[in-house]
């Protein structure tokens, strides 16, 4: 039988190495299948950050902290390997927020950076000479392998079943809540991120067990990387203090606990201060005091306790809540006092939109205004994590029953982060390791129970023994037994039909599993915003790269020093696709010089122009999705910019102007004449009337029909519109020549001018400079 | 490890070649000084010529059959051919040959330069045979002429036609005595609304002369405005890069491209409407749509790329007869607009590399330009090749 030819590789010392191997070895295959399912497709897409590495490996880490973005290699450029050997190239000058410029070294989280130059360094130090690009392409894949055996690690130690670590870390590789913000190519900061929070939170968990200052350092280290790398950081800063909290409030206080928290708190917080983003942050801002006021309490519960021991009194347990309790509320009010009075800054604004989800909409819409901010759809659970959701309570039901330190964490983990997954679409992210840590206790011990071929036997003996998930006993033992441990009811399955039916289902869902992860990969994640992608009826694929295509041709062929107007959003595509200035982008560090350009955006031309012209503006930039139908363009987003600048300037914008009268948002002949003058909307429809027949025009993304007349640009002139039309480029004219306005030269040209200058007379006419 | 010796050898340091070497400044080592005060000698005579200037593509490509007549008394081997010295640094692919005898190799010719400031540049053409006193020997020169388009007027409409102007001489500056010469230039259409010097028109040629006894340096200059619908490609670089691989078996090889459309700026903007109007009939327009390159049967892996990623828009056909990559370039290439883009294959190496009989060595034989070939023609200002030998080649 193959049983026994099999038993000695499985029994004893030499099966516990070929059980080490087997892991390893699946663990690798893990990795490289969570490697393999991110390579559908490759376009590097957040083209800043690759420019910010490009930047550090060729000037060195210390100009990189020092670098404001005014003017590109500044410092002499190092040739980096296989660039073209183009001769005499002048150093280029890119700025970003034109006219004010970016400190970009301080206002970024390097962590991403400096990782992908180390790893440059370390393979040209072994000879190896790759590309930046390369490097950054492939990041994000390579580190969701490392994700991966974080995920082993994290359930290794939350069970003793072996086979749950290994469903957690395949769960983790493949899923796509995970997948679609580290497909190769997506070089930002998550790619990494999610790899320190749950190595970090493993650290946390092997510290905590252990007492151990060592692992506390290392969850420090860990912890100090990932303040380095992403602003999700705050998470970790809140739950270990939270976790930390709730051991004490479960009368759960250990040295080991106190150990572990003050060593991590110390170190990590001095770790976390070296960004120079978040530098005094720690100690000043609201978001990190939870942690602060932990460590104090931590140092009262530990002196409390050495009294204990030296005093011994029965009803010390309860003196000690209480007095647990007042330092809570006292610290609590000194620190809304602090908060008042100003000496600690008040808790942020994208903090507050996690409690009020109407908060952001009211006082920061620039904040609402990113799609990645709204409030998840719930189908978006089940498409990310697909049979995960609903096994997820039953992992954190099963922590419940053994409800050791570890899984304190785990349950607090999940109850946090899924509903920070419902506040905000992002935060999917970090509920997914979670969900996958769950998800595979509860598949693991289904199986463990389920897939064990030979008839549990009742035995004296084992009812003894530690209430393993997978000890088997007889109902009549537990009875009889009175241990705490083994009180649980323990059914032992006999009939191999059910074993089979069992074990046949959770293969069949894992299967679907697979395959639900693999389509939504190769469908929904792996084609980058840049490009669009869709099938010809013939099943040959056919690519919309429209965006590129415009980006590319404002490199080519406009000034070096052009500045390019477009909403925020583009901001670091045309920085890095075109290399050209841009006015703002999506480091939205100025919320009034984003207004500025919405109020350009959302004004008449009359008011645009003088703006356009203080701010250096020669191409402005729209997004246009009318044509393709597609739906994420500038028209859908006017609103946001509406508000934004009616934020800054209430008295010139206003958003009602925008709706008609019955309250609806309208492209058609009902347009509101301030929608229809708006720049926005001009610079959209602009001649796009021509490509239909007369009265025809068709809105496809709103489903309207276009008013017969389309709207005239006497400021601005076509420059260029894409293939599909989804980007229009426009130039701003430069002044007129004999001095006239250029709504009248226009009318001039065209010979109207009696009419309408009779009428433009007795309106509000704006001298320009 | 052995060695491996290269015939080709030349080819393996970066060198740059004067497809149109624009900076004289730099002169090859090649290169003869002369006295200032130099003339060539008054040795030949031209006895019949007979010249023709190509228009249709977009650089200018003359051929002069000319039969030379040595009227010194002396052997003579040393031909003269003048340029005017702004226009010498547009002269490219200059090639003497043997008219009767057009299967042996080519004269020697080279550059020489005496004095900078001259305003006569002369090409050196050194004859295999010296031309015994009184004999006749009848050579064929060709050359490209570069940059001496320019479309006029200088900005038309998107739809609108392209006329350019080529303005030349009607008699071909040589540096001696011309008995009887003719001048005939080919266009691409017969549509030419602008010409001077009274030729014989017949379709798509003109035809100047026949011209008697035309002494050395005698010029007579001439334009013409004809139509060339078609885009004036010009790569203001092109880097090639060929890569030899003995471990894979592998020639990978790589051309970096810098173009630029030299034809008419568009007057107005670009107009997205009417360029997709027009697409449907496939009319002839100044922009350049699609590069097509015929690589060499065999070749594998073609990509495409530009500074910011992939370029989607390529096909590749390939089977037993060709290898045909065509290119689309993400947008129009209207007058005055630039593109760069980055393409490359992949081919067995056994098709261009033979080991030596004798020896260690290896003859590697690849072709020094695969550029896109087209029907308008395509001019490099520089071209700078590198060939990769294997690591430790010698």
């Amino acid at each position: 039988m193959a049983v026994e030819v099999l038993e000695p590789f499985l029994k004893g010392d030499t099966g516990r190495n070929t059980r080490g191997l087997l892991r390893l070895i699946i663990l690798c295959t893990i990795a490289a299948a969570a490697v393999a399912s991110r390579l559908f497709s490759v376009i590097l897409d957040p083209w800043f950050n690759f420019r910010a590495t490009k930047y550090l490996v060729q000037n060195g880490f210390y100009s990189f902290w020092d670098w404001f973005d005014d003017r590109e290699a500044s410092h002499p450029v190092a040739q980096l390997v296989y660039e073209p050997r183009k001769p005499a190239e002048e150093p280029k000058r890119t700025r970003t927020w034109h006219p004010l410029g970016r400190v970009t070294g301080g206002t970024l989280y390097p962590g991403l950076m400096v990782t992908s130059g180390i790893i440059y360094h370390v393979l040209r130090f072994l000879s190896m000479p790759v590309d930046i690009r390369n490097i950054c392409v492939l990041l994000a894949p390579g580190f969701s392998g490392l994700t991966a055996f974080a995920s082993y690690l994290i359930t290794s130690e939350m069970t003793t079943s072996p086979s749950a670590g290994l469903l957690a870390a395949i769960f983790m590789g493949i899923t796509p809540g995970y997948i679609s913000r580290s497909v190769a190519g997506s070089y930002d900061n998550e790619a990494i991120a999610i790899f320190l929070l749950v190595f970090t939170f493993f650290l946390w968990i092997k510290s905590v067990k252990n007492g151990s200052a060592m692992w506390g350092a290392l969850t420090a280290l860990f912890y100090g990387y990932m303040v380095s790398a992403w602003g999700g950081y705050v998470f970790i800063t809140n739950l270990l203090p939270l976790h930390t909290f709730v051991l004490i409030c479960m009368g759960r206080y250990s040295p080991r606990l106190y150990v572990s928290y003050s060593t991590w708190f110390a170190l990590g917080t001095l770790a976390s201060m070296q960004v120079p983003f978040v530098g005094f942050l720690p100690i000043r801002s609201s978001d990190h005091m939870s942690a602060l006021g932990v460590f104090g309490l931590l140092q009262l519960v530990a002196f409390v306790e050495f009294i204990r021991q030296q005093v011994p009194n029965k009803q010390f347990q309860t003196l000690l809540r209480g007095l647990i309790f007042v330092v809570f509320v006292v610290s609590m009010g000194v620190l809304v006092l602090l908060t008042v009075s100003g000496v600690i800054a008040p808790w942020s604004g994208r903090f507050y939109s996690l409690w009020d989800t109407g908060y952001a909409k009211i006082h920061i819409p620039i904040i609402a205004s990113v799609s990645e901010h709204q409030p998840t759809a719930w189908p978006a659970f089940f498409f990310d994590l697909n049979l995960m959701i609903w096994l997820f309570p039953a992992g954190v039901y099963m922590c419940f029953q053994q409800l050791k330190d570890e899984h304190v964490f785990v349950v607090i983990y999940a109850v946090l982060a899924s509903y920070f997954a419902g506040v905000m679409v992002r935060l999917m992210l970090t509920l997914t390791p979670v969900v996958c840590i769950a998800a595979a206790l509860a598949i693991s011990s289904i199986l463990d129970t389920y897939l064990v071929a030979e008839n549990p036997i009742p035995k004296e003996t084992q009812a003894n023994g530690q209430a393993t998930s997978d000890s088997i006993k007889s109902a009549a033992d537990v009875i009889k037994d009175s241990l705490r441990s083994t009180r649980n009811p323990v059914l032992g399955i006999y009939s191999y039909v059910s074993k089979a039916s069992v074990v046949g289902a959770v293969t069949t869902y894992l299967l679907l599993f697979v395959l639900h992860c693999t389509w939504v990969t190769s469908n929904a994640y792996s084609s980058p915003s840049v490009v669009l992608a869709s099938k010809l009826p013939d099943g040959s694929q056919h690519i919309i790269d429209d965006y590129r295509e415009a980006y590319y041709w404002l490199r080519q062929n406009t000034p070096d020093k052009a500045k390019i107007m477009s909403w925020w959003d583009y901001g670091y595509q045309i920085g890095g696709m075109a290399d050209r200035p841009t006015l703002v982008d999506n480091n939205t560090w100025n919320n009034t010089h984003i207004a500025t350009v919405g109020k350009a955006m959302s004004s008449r031309e009359e008011v645009s122009y003088p703006i356009l012209r203080q701010h250096d503006v020669d191409y402005v930039l729209v997004v246009f999705g009318g044509l393709l139908g597609y739906s994420g363009d500038d028209i859908n987003k006017f609103l946001w910019m509406v508000r934004i600048s009616e934020g800054i300037w209430p008295d010139e914008i206003n958003e009602r102007n925008y709706f008609t009268a019955r309250g609806e948002y309208r492209v058609d002949d009902e347009a509101t004449p301030t929608m229809r003058n708006s720049l926005m909307y001009k610079m959209s429809y602009y001649n796009y009337n021509a490509l239909f027949p007369a009265g025809q025009a068709q809105d496809r993304v709103r489903g309207s029909k276009l008013p017969a007349e389309g709207p005239q640009l006497s400021t601005l002139e076509e420059a260029f519109t894409s293939e599909n039309w989804i980007i229009r480029i426009y130039k701003v004219k430069d002044l007129d020549n004999v001095g006239r306005d250029h709504g009248s030269a226009v009318a001039f040209d065209k010979g109207n001018k009696k009419k309408k200058t009779a009428k433009r007379r007795g309106a509000r006419v704006l001298r320009v400079e | 490890m052995r060695s491996l010796t290269l015939f080709a050898a030349y080819l393996s340091s970066i060198f740059t070649t004067a497809v149109a070497d624009s900076n004289l400044s730099t002169p090859l080592s090649s290169h003869q000084i002369l006295p200032d005060n130099f003339k060539p000698p008054e040795v030949f005579k031209n006895a019949n010529l007979l010249r023709n200037i190509n228009l249709e593509k977009g650089y200018v490509r003359e051929t002069v059959n000319v039969v030379i007549e040595n009227i010194d008394a002396n052997e003579q081997d040393t031909y003269y051919i003048p340029f005017k010295a702004e226009a010498i640094g547009n002269v490219g692919g200059l090639e003497v040959k043997d008219k009767k005898d057009p299967e042996k190799p080519a004269f020697r010719s080279e550059v020489v330069e005496y004095d900078p400031y001259s305003p006569t540049q002369f090409y050196r053409v050194t004859l295999p045979v010296p031309l015994a006193p009184s004999a006749q020997q009848t050579l064929a020169i060709s050359y490209h002429v570069l940059s001496a388009l320019a479309p006029l007027p200088a900005a038309i409409n998107q739809q609108d036609k392209q006329y350019l102007h080529y303005t030349f001489s009607t008699y071909w500056p040589s540096a001696y005595l011309t008995e009887k010469q003719k001048t005939k230039v080919k266009f691409s259409t017969a549509d030419v609304p602008g010409f001077t010097a009274e030729p014989l028109r017949e379709g798509k040629t003109f035809t100047y002369g026949p011209f008697e006894k035309t002494p050395a340096g005698v010029e007579q200059e001439a334009s013409v405005r004809y139509e060339s619908t078609r885009p004036v490609i010009h790569a203001t670089l092109l880097e090639r890069d060929i890569e030899i691989s003995q471990w894979g078996g592998n020639l990978a090889t790589e051309e970096r491209y810098w173009l630029t459309n030299k034809g008419a700026h568009l007057s107005g903007h670009f107009s997205r409407v009417e360029w997709a109007r027009t697409q449907h009939y496939n009319p002839p327009t100044s922009a350049l749509r699609m590069l097509t390159l015929p690589l060499q049967v065999g070749s594998l892996n073609p990509y495409f790329t530009d500074d910011i990623g992939n370029v989607s828009t390529s096909r590749f056909r390939s089977n037993i007869r060709e290898a045909n990559l065509e290119l689309k370039p993400r947008y129009p290439l209207f007058g005055g607009w630039n593109y760069s883009f980055k393409v490359g294959w992949d081919a067995s190496l056994g098709g261009f590399l033979r080991k030596l009989k004798n020896g260690d060595g290896y003859v590697l034989r690849v072709p020094f330009l695969e550029g896109p070939k087209m029907s308008e023609g395509i001019s490099y200002e520089k071209v700078d090749l590198r060939v990769i030998l294997p690591e430790g080649a010698t």
